[in-house]
């Protein structure tokens, strides 16, 4: 048998349970051939649920461990690692729990893996400087208007049509979660990088309208528009300069243009 | 068809030359710790007595964060070397380009002593299975394998140090035991050997080979690195988990490597069960007390100094 060949056989028998390549291993002096690549086997699923766990404590925690390990084997079944870090092989979790039975049924599910993975996301996503309420006094209030605004490069908003925030907090807390509430209306949860921790806060839907719009880059007086426009006219820049300073103590912007 | 990767090495002429220059071998660095999360914020605060950290290189293959700070502050206080476990020297699948980009972005960040990996695969049609896979000890995969590897110290710049791992098979078609393999390959490819003291172990026990034979087996000058660890007992075999303390067997095989080697670079790997850093620390001082004892400790000293001379 050819190498390649070999390995091709190896990985099936891993992967499918495929028994040819037992034609080519001998017994071991203690053990039979069989339950010696049933190690291989057993590793291969164990230590991808670890990782898939390591990535999702919230969602083992609240799954409970039978449960989760069962999810994570389905998950594991699906779609092997295509890449060679396994950091990044629980990356389709989410996606895997909206959109396969029995899992989607309880969007709760969906959205607490969505949200983990955005705190994974943000904890080793790229660095950035940080802009503070100081760098902005040095701005004339006058020429406020000009700025616009550049995110940190963690920071990403999500929406959930559940509790998910409280949920996982209370999991975290080492508490009993709260039952599951759903809404039509989503909640908006901005997640980012502050001083190399991950944070989340949710954001009200005037808010997000407007971070929204600042992280495509637009000037400060348009946010003002926006706002204006969203809900009482009259008291729009102070609300807008309220959310900006709020993202600014929070870290959550690396960069503010000015056009002078 | 040809294999592109074995073309290519076979095409220019290596850089990195196969016979060993004495004055090319890595310093003696003492004993060691794997560096992990868990005891970071102990390492920093603590500046503890540990010579040199192994980090591991798929955990810093990331854009940022934490693990790079971290990184970078524990590179400033201690002598580090890479060590992966992606790098699938043994795959018949084409090498990984852009792995190797990563491993040598992270080597301008650490600067490390020395770069190591497995001679394993981890798996082939673009499936990684995260695992340490065993090769059938035949020329046909050694051609190969010497072929990735010259390929390789040419992408790097340097020589690649390769660990023998923990296997629970063994192939008919083997033409050669494993340790005259890894004296082969690393005669013709000039590579480094990073000799896993308990996966020598398990192997030996899982296959019932004496360990001795390995131990005696491999050539004693390309021997950089070694390393401990805790091995799961299943009764009829053993299973290299790194979950435990390292065994009393192991220990007696650690002394036997000492006597045979001489002093070498030694660290303690533990990825899971993972205890607080001054339990790492007894750990490494059992490590040292070996030593002492097998070696004298002047010739430990003047490792140390850099003036090592391979017995």
């Amino acid at each position: 048998m050819k190498f390649k060949d070999f390995q091709d056989r190896f990985q099936r028998a891993i992967l499918k349970g495929d028994d040819e390549i037992l034609g080519h291993i001998p017994d071991g002096p203690r053990e039979t051939k069989r339950n010696l690549l049933g190690v291989y086997r057993d590793a291969y699923v164990l230590r991808l649920i670890e990782v898939v766990g390591n990535d999702h404590e919230m969602l083992r925690s609240y799954l409970g461990d039978d449960a989760f390990k069962e999810m994570a084997r389905a998950y594991i079944a699906g779609q092997p690692s295509h890449h060679p870090n396994a950091r990044w092989f629980p990356r389709g979790v989410p996606e895997f729990l909206k959109v396969n039975e029995p899992f989607s049924r309880h969007p709760v599910l969906g959205e607490l893996a969505s949200l983990e993975k955005a705190l994974n996301d943000a904890f080793d996503g790229a660095d950035a400087p940080v802009v503070r309420m100081s760098d902005l006094a040095a701005i004339p209030p006058q020429d406020w208007g000009q700025l616009s605004f550049v995110p940190h490069p963690t920071t990403v908003l999500i929406e959930a049509h559940t509790n998910v925030a409280a949920i996982w907090t209370a999991l975290k807390a080492e508490k009993e979660p709260p039952a599951v509430t759903t809404s039509k209306e989503p909640t908006r949860i901005v997640v980012w990088r502050y001083e190399l921790m991950s944070m989340f806060r949710e954001m009200t839907a005037e808010e997000a309208m407007m971070w929204e719009e600042a992280a495509k880059g637009a000037r400060f007086d348009n946010l003002c528009e926006l706002i204006a426009f969203y809900d009482n006219a009259a008291g729009a820049p102070p609300r807008a300069a309220g959310y900006l300073k709020g993202w600014l103590e929070a870290g959550l912007l690396s960069k503010v243009v000015s056009p002078a | 068809m040809s294999d592109p990767v074995r073309r290519k090495a076979q095409a220019s002429k290596p850089a990195v030359a196969a016979s060993a220059q004495i004055e090319d071998r890595p310093p003696f660095l003492g004993f060691g710790l794997g560096l992990r999360p868990q005891h970071y914020q102990d390492i920093l605060d603590g500046n503890p007595d540990v010579d040199w950290f192994e980090v591991l290189s798929e955990n810093y293959m990331v854009p940022g964060g934490r693990p790079l700070a971290m990184l970078d502050r524990i590179v400033e206080g201690y002598p580090c070397v890479m060590h992966g476990v992606s790098l699938s020297i043994a795959s018949t699948a084409p090498i990984d380009e852009d792995y190797l980009d990563s491993l040598n972005t992270l080597a301008k960040r650490v600067h490390p002593k020395w770069i190591s990996d497995h001679l394993c695969w981890t798996g082939v049609h673009g499936v990684n299975l995260h695992d340490l896979l065993p090769i059938p000890y035949t020329r046909e995969a050694l051609d190969h394998i010497v072929s990735r590897v010259h390929y390789v110290q040419e992408r790097l710049g340097r020589r690649l140090c390769l660990e023998n791992v923990s296997t629970y098979v063994q192939f008919d078609q083997s033409e050669m035991p494993e340790w005259e393999f890894i004296s082969e390959l690393t005669h013709r490819t000039g590579c480094w050997l990073l000799f896993d003291v308990n996966n020598v172990f398990v192997s030996a026990f899982n296959h019932g080979y004496d360990a001795l034979d390995f131990l005696n087996g491999i050539p004693a000058d390309r021997v950089i690195q070694f390393h401990l660890a805790g091995h799961s007992d299943m009764g009829n075999y053993v299973v290299d988990t790194h979950d435990h303390a390292v065994r009393g067997e192991v220990w007696d095989l650690y002394k036997a490597a000492l006597r045979r080697f001489g002093p070498v670079s030694t660290m303690i790997e533990r990825d899971d069960n993972i205890p607080p850093l001054a339990d790492m620390l007894d750990e490494l001082q059992q490590a040292r007390a070996l030593a002492a004892e097998v070696l004298e400790p002047k010739k430990i000293a003047a490792a140390l100094a850099g003036s090592a001379t391979i017995a």
